[in-house]
């Protein structure tokens, strides 16, 4: 890990080197799968402590639970190739998030209910701690559908084996319901209510409609269809993986999938078919109606609050009971052409996962890595405190560059400089991409460099430009640059960026870069 | 004598349809105006049979997909015979055979899976890289391509392909 503090605006560059891997995280060889095509020798891109399989394609995570103090990751996996198909659930356990052993894929086609597929779903732990898999199947009339998986042997600690419903489907689109066949998908966790009835929600939709679809159930099995939907909003379109889950209103501790106390408010995320872009209301769940309600002032678009602001789709949390905290999951695709990734013969990862919490202002989420990564850490190199003048690059030495733990923070301290933030700019993904780590600022660019090679000529810049808003207040922007990440055209080089929520004339900006 | 009056009125039915119905043009038309390139959509889906009994907009994004996969392997067989009359691009058109493939056996089953089981925001992708990779192809070339008619085509194909199947999610 490398510690510095530096004031003023500047960047540093963590130069590309080659050498010893400092963090790697392990993903023992697959043994059993079947695959069509050999990756190349050649895999300068592979991560060295994201959750990706050896090869092919991989998109949401499913079913994520802890049980017997083994978490559990099963994702969309293509057994055949490297792009998005032949859809199956692969398995892996882990004892710490972080080391993974594979397993033989949990669930896949096998009954008329997921015969062409299986699709995205959820875990929900019984009383009993026994596990139960909803997930959505493709029935051979290309239907999407709910089916029920449970563990074959609840003593195999792995729960590699799993067996279906004969009932399944247990949810399904009909000429009563009148739900959509294609669009009616990624059932969620469910949750108990003071009724004693399961509840559980689909995605889905109506015309331009988003909703969540609201089933019920006394057994686990049986389930009827809610008359309304738990939320829904209009113009939104398809909503894919919704999560709905309760957070305790003080303290960063997670809190069970069922908990309804008085310290409690709920989150409502979902997916945006639409626009590939996620947002989540924090609000209220009324037992009473059933109904999920956004906190006065939610945004309910594409233009809301994320829990990450960057390239990042179809998340998934869970309540782990061992650490009594919440943990998020997400997929990230990737940025690369058909034709690198079918070289390549891989295509996707896991995002590093988070402990998320209620902020204490009670108006949004706050998020960290979970604390296992710092496991990883070996080597530590710091810098010590520097002032940083304008336009300079600094290289950080004696680090392998391209699998880095860094935290810096910057302190500035002249604001007078600051220019004036123009009303119109409320996008702050536009800001960033006009405003690229290369346009001089007043108080910014200052950040990271990372994965720089020796000549500058590619880069990923990550940084901040401290701007004037109204009332005397400053406004930060964080900007993730990409356009030179790549020399390669073929990349997409999209530019991320979000106001924080920060006042720099108080706080240090502090930034954590897991650079792998 | 009831059988006889019951077909009647289907007989008049069929025969005050006007003739355009017949091509399934208001539905080809439709989904063209979404495209930025809606004359040759038209044309293309016009020309195809399958278009006259597509019965919505996941029939007429099939038929483009399979457009697309079609055009992809004139474009190898094309580029099989190039390499032959032009040595001197042997390196560019090597990468053009690699794009075009990978559209074939990547985009093209990515598109179909995606619309025919619902989640088309897949053939979305699938259609936009194979885009890109019609363009990347053509970029091989540094400005000397002699197929750029070709990549245009492709590439065109490609787009209006995306846009349609935009319109379902």
């Amino acid at each position: 890990m490398a510690n510095f503090y530096l004031s003023l605006f500047l960047f540093f560059a963590l130069f590309l080197g080659h050498g010893v891997v400092e963090l790697q995280a392990s993903h023992h060889v697959y043994r059993n799968l079947q695959t069509s095509q050999s990756t190349s020798p050649n895999q300068p891109y592979r991560t060295g402590y994201h959750f990706q399989p050896p090869k092919n394609w991989i998109n949401d995570p499913n079913g994520v639970m802890i049980y017997k103090g083994i978490y559990h990751l099963f994702y969309q996996y293509n057994p055949k190739g490297a792009v998005w198909g032949n859809i199956v659930w692969a398995h892996s356990t882990s004892k710490d998030l972080i080391n993974w052993i594979p397993h033989d894929p949990a669930i896949y086609p096998s009954q008329q209910s997921d015969i062409n597929g299986c699709w995205s779903g959820s875990a929900t732990i019984l009383p009993g701690e026994k596990p139960a898999i909803f997930y959505t199947g493709i029935d051979p009339h290309n239907r999407q559908v709910q089916n029920l998986a449970v563990p074959k042997n609840l003593s195999d600690p792995y729960l590699r084996e799993w067996v279906k419903s004969p009932k399944n489907p247990l949810m399904a689109p009909d000429a009563m319901n009148q739900i959509n066949t294609s669009s009616f998908r990624d059932p969620t966790t469910a949750w108990l209510g003071p009724d004693k009835r399961w509840r559980v929600i689909i995605g889905s939709k109506i015309n331009r409609k988003g909703l969540a679809i609201l089933y019920r159930s006394k057994d686990f099995v049986h389930w009827i269809k809610a008359k309304h939907p738990l939320h829904s909003v209009k113009g939104t379109g398809m909503w894919e993986c919704p999560d709905f889950f309760p957070v305790s209103t003080y303290g960063l501790n997670g809190l069970d999938t069922s908990d309804m106390g008085p310290n409690t408010k709920h989150v409502l995320k979902v997916s945006l078919d639409d626009t590939k872009h996620e947002y989540y209301t924090v609000g209220t769940y009324s037992t009473a109606k059933d109904r999920y309600v956004p906190d006065e002032g939610s945004v309910e678009s594409d233009s809301g609050l994320r829990f990450d602001y960057g390239k990042y789709y179809a998340s998934k949390t869970f309540f782990d009971g061992a650490k009594n905290r919440r943990v998020l999951w997400g997929w990230v695709n990737e940025s690369s052409s058909v034709n690198d990734d079918v070289k390549k013969g891989w295509a996707g990862i896991q995002a590093i996962p988070r402990k998320l919490w209620l902020d204490k202002s009670g108006k949004h989420l706050v998020q960290w890595p979970v604390v296992e990564i710092e496991k990883l850490r070996v080597n530590q190199v710091q810098v010590p405190s520097k002032l940083l003048k304008g336009g300079s690059v600094i290289e950080v030495t004696g680090v392998t560059a391209a699998q880095a733990d860094v935290e810096i923070s910057f302190d500035v301290s002249d604001f007078k400089k600051a220019e004036k933030l123009d009303p119109g700019w409320t996008n702050p993904q536009l800001l960033c991409s006009q405003k690229g780590a290369s346009v001089k600022g007043a108080l910014g660019p200052f950040g990271l460099l990372a994965l720089a090679s020796k000549d500058l000529k590619e880069y990923t810049a990550v940084f901040f430009r401290i701007f004037k808003g109204e009332d005397n207040k400053f406004v930060v922007l964080m900007c993730s640059d990409q356009s030179r990440s790549s020399l390669n055209s073929d990349n997409d080089k999209t530019t991320y960026g979000a106001f924080l929520n920060v006042d720099p004339v108080y706080e240090k900006l502090s930034l954590r870069s897991l650079v792998s | 004598m009831k059988a006889i009056l019951f077909v009647f009125p289907f007989v008049l039915a069929v025969a005050y349809f006007p003739i355009s119905q017949c091509q399934n043009l208001p539905l080809i038309e439709q989904t063209c105006k979404q495209t930025p390139y809606y004359g040759l959509c038209v044309t293309l889906l016009k020309s195809d049979p399958r278009s006259k009994t597509a019965g919505d907009v996941q029939a007429i994004a099939l038929i483009m997909v399979d457009i697309i996969k079609a055009k992809a392997g004139g474009a190898l067989q094309h580029i099989e015979k190039l390499k032959q009359k032009y040595p001197a691009l042997r390196v560019p058109l090597s990468a053009c055979k690699d794009r075009f493939n990978a559209i074939i056996i990547g985009d093209v089953p990515q598109a179909v899976e995606a619309l025919t089981k619902g989640d088309p925001k897949f053939a979305v992708d699938a259609a936009n890289d194979a885009a890109l990779e019609a363009d990347s192809c053509e970029r091989g070339f540094s400005g000397k391509s002699p197929i750029t008619q070709m990549n245009k085509l492709n590439h065109d194909i490609s787009i209006i392909t995306a846009s349609i199947v935009k319109t379902m999610l």
